[in-house]
């Protein structure tokens, strides 16, 4: 029975933003090199599915692929989930704390104000702008640096990108019914909830080609409010399916009983 | 004849300026089976379009001037295994990268400055992979490049 297969998907968000392309800043994984996978690491990976059939020729084995999207120099996905969440409420409550801090001291002649209201100010850090349209997994939260601090207005230049999102499969491999992609809910920790998967029929071997449309965001400063703008990009890579006959995996023989050595089943010592 | 001297420009302040962010993928299966991080080890960083070459390679060569700030940060293919950076051997007179944990988690990540424009510095990263109490150094090494 093979294993489900997980397919990272590696963005440099930055630069595929900055050249509006997934092409040379994408880098792919499914850690199936010794199966046959070529291009591990690059965008040019070629995935190795290793089916087997059984003697009438039907399929005895599926594939199931996960995609686990990734960006690059950020924050990582093994922090908890709903990390910028967390954060968010943390920065609030230190930044409520000074300011009874500033309202108890304010009654003391010669405090500077203005200088800890600013130190206030850093602590709240920004909120990104939520709209009708933009409303969803990033809104209402605070934007983080690349060390999992708040960023404030004036000081957004470190701030880290949130994972690409993977919006749809689709491609010849789709087309052609060799597989079946769908966005799933999850409680797993490092996919934020979704993920997708496909089952992947093993029946037809060949390389076959698909194209995942992967959403990036960018912050944007308009009107001095900070929103997350969506980028729509697409990214291609294969599956190259190969088919074998069942057989076992201990014997490397066809299916049938084991072989079980005579005199196996009997206890010692018993005549 | 007049000569004008133009002094380059220099950013003394980096305040605001985006860390360089090296990422290492580590195939923590293969590392541990082998007992060794040769071929098993992706790394790459977010300096790409500065010039950073060997991308998904062992060899990364990145971009680095002096004021840039490094962050190292790892990754496992299989998102359950256990990757994390134990050591960054690198010539201190360079950058001392150090360790430290995002806010409120376990999870690290090791930061430092470059203190001077380099020609060319290799550097090894050592790694805790999964239970092993022994780390697995880097047998080929990534390096800073001006």
């Amino acid at each position: 029975m093979p294993q489900q297969l997980a397919i990272i998907v590696l963005v440099d968000v930055g630069s595929a933003l900055e050249s509006e392309s997934l092409e040379g800043n994408t880098y792919l994984f499914d850690n199936m090199k010794l199966q046959g996978s070529t291009g591990q690491g690059t965008g040019e990976l070629v995935t190795a599915i290793n089916g087997s059939y059984w003697r009438d020729g039907s399929q005895a084995s599926e594939q199931v692929l996960n995609w686990l999207p990734y960006s690059l120099g950020s924050i990582p996905p093994t922090v908890p989930r709903g990390y910028e969440a967390d954060r968010a409420r943390q920065s609030d409550e230190q930044a409520l704390a000074a300011l009874q801090d500033l309202a108890s001291k304010s009654s003391v002649p010669g405090t500077d104000q203005s200088e800890q209201l600013s130190q206030v100010r850093k602590t709240v850090g920004a909120r990104v702008k939520t709209t009708r349209r933009t409303s969803g997994r990033l809104s209402g939260q605070k934007i983080l640096d690349v060390t999992g601090k708040v960023v404030t207005e004036d000081n957004t230049a470190a701030y880290t990108y949130p994972a690409p999102v993977i919006t749809d499969i689709y491609g010849e491999a789709v087309d052609s019914k060799i597989m079946y992609p769908a966005e799933y809910g999850s409680p797993d920790l490092v996919t934020d909830g979704w993920y997708w998967s496909a089952t992947v029929d093993t029946s037809r071997p060949g390389t076959y080609s698909y194209v995942m449309r992967i959403q990036l965001h960018k912050l944007v400063g308009l009107n001095g409010e900070l929103r997350w703008e969506a980028v729509n990009l697409t990214c291609p890579s294969a599956l190259k399916i190969t088919s074998e006959p069942r057989r076992n995996a201990f014997t490397k023989a066809g299916m049938g009983m084991l072989p079980i050595p005579p005199g196996a089943g009997t206890r010692p010592g018993t005549p | 004849m007049t000569t004008t001297t133009t002094t380059p420009r220099r950013r003394e302040n980096n305040t605001g300026r985006r860390p360089v962010s090296i990422t290492a993928v580590v195939d923590c299966v293969g590392a541990l089976a082998a007992g060794n991080m040769q071929g098993h080890l992706y790394m790459y960083d977010t300096n790409k379009s500065a010039g950073s070459t060997g991308f998904g390679t062992e060899e990364l060569q990145t971009r680095a001037r002096k004021g840039d700030q490094l962050l190292w940060n790892a990754l496992a293919l299989e998102c359950e295994a256990y990757v994390a950076i134990d050591g960054i051997e690198i010539d201190s007179s360079i950058c001392v990268p150090e360790r430290k944990v995002y806010p409120g988690t376990d999870v690290a990540y090791w930061i430092g400055t470059v203190k001077k424009d380099v020609a060319n510095v290799t550097y090894r990263m050592k790694f805790k992979l999964g239970t092993r109490d022994e780390p697995i150094a880097t047998t080929l090494s990534s390096s800073l490049v001006g």
